[in-house]
């Protein structure tokens, strides 16, 4: 009688499982990851652990921002995700330059950014100082600049000194590339205004002009060039950190 | 009253041929002792219901299974996607092995402990060592049929055990896969394996340690003192069943079909709830972005390789097996008489559970694997966003090196990441700025040393992230000795004269707070 029952139940068990409940029917065969194409699963498995999860609140740029969205263009975005970006830690994603990526999946994760953080209209009709640098700064009127729009914000003090935007150290791993995409579209998610809004106070300003970013990205740039990463034993390097 | 009658004459025209009924009697209604009708005897019987079970599925699936290289795993997609309840089928085969493995092991187990295999049943313990090799090997060859990345690699790294065997390793290797790489000829040898060779063996010998267990007896419940000696235990027995026995069906049967039944319902619950296993992803050796994993039942050989010092490593792979079972081989032949009961052996008792506690052991560390590093956390971890919160420009760059340098993928934070190495979420309150700094530099104690890969930026940038990471509560360690030098630095700054902007107040209130 009990065995009967049993078998009973066994023999339901692929019943109910027609009746579509069936919580043991296996998912999808197994991509090879090389033909995964899905955004969220690209994103999250190569970009998250710097850029964030969702594209902000990472360590690295924001590239949920809708103002960078809208400053840079795909063969911009093409170019560092396969080779890497120059003088900063972003490494190099396509096969071809050692990487995982295939350009098919290269341009997936293209068009799902585009899909998910692109705004129409993200800079209400201003024109933005372009993405690439195209005249040489100057340094000494950056400088100038930088004191009047940025240092009032950026100010080292005693504590972290070697630890902010003009030390040497940071500028030794930030390109100038990185530098101008974060003065012009800024940083929503860490507090740092685009190009419209750097003034004290993150008020809205007199737009820096194009030369004004050029002279600042070269202004920072003279910095980390005139820095000699400090020998490790010599520098007070100690720096009580900020709490978290 | 017409059809019985024709019914019996067929069975007697049957009956009459075959003289199939009086054995068949005499099987079923032999007497056993009464305290042996235990739900304790039902494992072997078990384990039959489920090699029958294994046979069943198993034929189903060899009529969609192609086992060819090119498509054995495309063909066990079909099953689980194409063919209606194909899936559940693939599940209550899988299923039913592990089930099957594990019965085995109990069974065994039991009858260490009960002392069946003393005399007379020396041999039905020895067919039985040999059944339970026979199941694992059932259990990995047909690992090997799934053909998908797991197996792939799992065959690789059988293939290089095999070959460590001193002079004919080689020519092993080349038999067992049939060829000198893994390819359409591997899989045909397992197959034919898998699918004859095998469970041709298997049944044969199943059916012949049954055959003893019905013409030698169920082992009676061990008493205490009641020790086994070959000149009377014979008489012992059979005095016993019959003098206080009962027929076999349905005095004892009837828990063995109950215990049977509930197991292959297990089987069943267990497809329905947890599906079938795999297959995971293809098996192209150029596919790296893998963890492979051997099925539960080999976990444990897993962790031990991953713990072994390499040198000990062959020595344990051709050398401990082979002890194993001539020891099992031994048991009944070195132990053949005396107690019985687990009352009075406690060194067979200790040797179980001790066994048994290192088995599951092994077998958690196997399937969490914490010694192999996370080879996706670098770039797919995110840093826990407040753990960046007020950080300065450089502390950030510093989250960046740690994932690009990857030392995510050994050590966590927030919970993410490898455990190869120590979580780093609380390890600015262990070391002190410079003992990081060293740690990086140096490595050591299977940290590898980073000195010659890091500029020193990346250094600065990396240990002044790391020195943020402490609970809000505790400060860093701090080297003593370095405060004067900091104390004696603190000229204020020439930009630092006006008053402090709000990202950088808000950051010197926080600093303020921590201290
Ligand atoms: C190991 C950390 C890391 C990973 C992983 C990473 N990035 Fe980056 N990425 C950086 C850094 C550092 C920069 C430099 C810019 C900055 O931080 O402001 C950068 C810059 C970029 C830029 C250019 C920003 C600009 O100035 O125009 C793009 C686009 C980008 N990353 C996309 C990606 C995508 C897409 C992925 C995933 C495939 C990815 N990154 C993965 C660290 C990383
Ligand atoms: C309203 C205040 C404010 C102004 C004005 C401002 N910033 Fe920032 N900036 C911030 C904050 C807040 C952060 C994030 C905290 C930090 O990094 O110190 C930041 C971060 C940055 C970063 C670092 C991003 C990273 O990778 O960590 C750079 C570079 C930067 N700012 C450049 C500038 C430049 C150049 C100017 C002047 C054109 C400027 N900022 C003006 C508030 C400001
Ligand atoms: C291959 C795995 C691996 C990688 C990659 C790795 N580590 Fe380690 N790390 C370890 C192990 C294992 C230990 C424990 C060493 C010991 O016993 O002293 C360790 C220890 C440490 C410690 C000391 C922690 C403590 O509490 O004692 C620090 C700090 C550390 N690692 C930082 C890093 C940093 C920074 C990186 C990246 C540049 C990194 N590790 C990369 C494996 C790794």
């Amino acid at each position: 009688m009990r065995f009967i029952a049993l078998a009973l139940a066994v023999f339901s068990v692929p019943l109910v499982a027609g009746c579509g409940l069936r919580p043991g029917y296996p998912p999808n065969p197994m991509l090879r990851p090389t033909a995964v194409t899905d955004f969220a699963t690209l994103y999250n498995q190569n970009c998250a652990a710097c850029h964030g999860q969702n594209g902000q609140n990472g360590p690295s740029i924001d590239l949920a921002n809708p103002e960078y969205q809208a400053l840079v263009d795909d063969a911009t975005l093409r170019k560092w995700i396969s080779g890497g970006m120059p003088g900063t830690e972003m490494p190099a994603f396509a096969q071809s330059a050692g990487g995982m990526l295939t350009s098919a999946q290269v341009d997936a994760l293209i068009a799902g950014m585009r899909r998910n953080w692109q705004r129409p209209n993200a800079f209400d009709g201003v024109s933005p100082p372009p993405y690439a640098q195209a005249a040489v700064g100057d340094p000494v009127r950056g400088q100038s600049t930088y004191q009047a729009r940025c240092a009032q914000c950026h100010e080292p003090t005693r504590d972290s000194a070697n630890q902010q935007i003009t030390s040497p150290r940071y500028l030794a791993l930030v390109g100038d590339q990185a530098l101008r995409t974060i003065i012009i579209a800024g940083r929503p998610d860490i507090g740092q205004p685009d190009w419209r809004h750097d003034s004290p106070g993150g008020q809205a300003a007199a737009p820096l002009s194009v030369v004004d970013v050029d002279n600042i990205v070269a202004y920072l740039a003279s910095l980390r060039n005139l820095g000699q990463p400090a020998p490790a034993s010599t520098a007070s390097s100690h720096t009580t950190p900020a709490g978290r | 009253m017409r059809v019985n009658g024709t019914m019996s004459r067929v069975y007697k025209w049957f009956e009459s041929r075959l003289q199939l009924e009086a054995p068949v009697k005499e099987a079923a209604l032999h007497p056993v002792p009464r305290n042996t009708a235990s739900w304790w005897y039902v494992f072997g019987s078990a384990a039959f219901t489920l090699l029958f079970l294994q046979i069943v599925t198993g034929i189903l699936l060899a009529l969609v299974y192609v086992p060819s290289a090119g498509e054995a795993w495309s063909s066990l997609n079909v099953l689980n996607h194409q063919i209606p309840l194909g899936w559940f089928l693939r599940g209550l085969h899988g299923w039913g092995s592990n089930f099957m493995v594990a019965i085995v092991l109990i069974h065994m187990a039991q009858v260490f402990l009960f002392g069946a295999y003393k005399f007379p049943r020396e041999l039905t313990w020895t067919l039985g060592v040999f059944l339970l090799l026979m199941t694992l090997g059932m259990a990995f060859t047909g690992q090997v049929l799934r053909f998908d990345q797991d197996a792939y690699w799992g065959l690789g790294i059988g293939a290089s055990i095999m070959s460590r065997v001193p002079f004919v390793g080689g020519g092993l290797v080349h038999l067992l896969l049939g060829g000198p790489v893994i390819a359409g000829a591997t899989l045909s040898r397992f197959f034919a394996l898998h699918v004859f060779i095998i469970p041709g063996a298997l049944l044969l010998f199943a059916l012949l340690h049954v055959w003893m267990v019905l013409k030698l007896g169920i082992n009676e419940w061990p008493m205490p003192g009641r020790l086994v000696r070959r000149a009377t235990y014979i008489d012992e027995y059979n005095k016993l069943a019959h003098e206080d026995g009962i027929p076999f069906v349905p005095g004892a049967f009837w828990k063995d079909l109950a215990f049977s039944g509930a197991v292959v319902a297990a089987v069943g619950v267990c497809t329905f709830v947890f599906g079938p296993f795999g297959p995971g992803g293809q098996p192209d050796p150029s596919i790296i972005q893998t963890v492979p994993k051997p099925d539960f039942f080999f976990l444990w050989i897993y962790t031990v390789l991953s713990y072994l010092p390499p040198q000990m490593e062959t020595p344990f792979l051709l050398i401990a097996p082979l002890v194993a079972i001539a020891t099992l081989l031994a048991v009944p032949f070195w132990a053949g008489e005396g107690e019985k009961s687990w009352h009075r052996r406690p060194v067979a008792v200790l040797a179980v559970s001790t066994i048994a506690i290192c088995w599951g052991v092994l077998t958690h560390l196997g399937a969490t694997t914490p010694w192999s590093p996370h080879m996706n956390a670098w770039s797919s971890d995110p840093i826990p966003v407040h753990y960046l919160q007020h950080a300065t420009p450089l502390v950030r760059q510093g989250a960046v090196v740690f994932q690009v340098k990857q030392c995510r993928n050994c050590h966590s934070i927030g919970g993410n990441g490898g455990e190869r190495g120590p979580a780093l979420d609380d390890v600015a309150t262990r070391m002190t700025i410079d003992q990081l700094r060293y740690k990086v530099v140096t490595g050591g104690g299977n940290m590898p040393a980073y000195g010659k890969n890091l500029s020193p930026a990346e250094i600065e940038a990396l240990v002044s992230f790391l020195e943020t990471l402490h609970p809000a509560n505790e400060p860093p360690a701090y080297d003593a000795s370095r405060r004067a030098v900091d104390e004696s630095q603190s000229q204020p700054r020439p930009q630092s004269a006006r008053p402090p902007a709000p990202p950088v107040a808000r950051q010197t209130a926080n600093r303020s707070a921590n201290r």
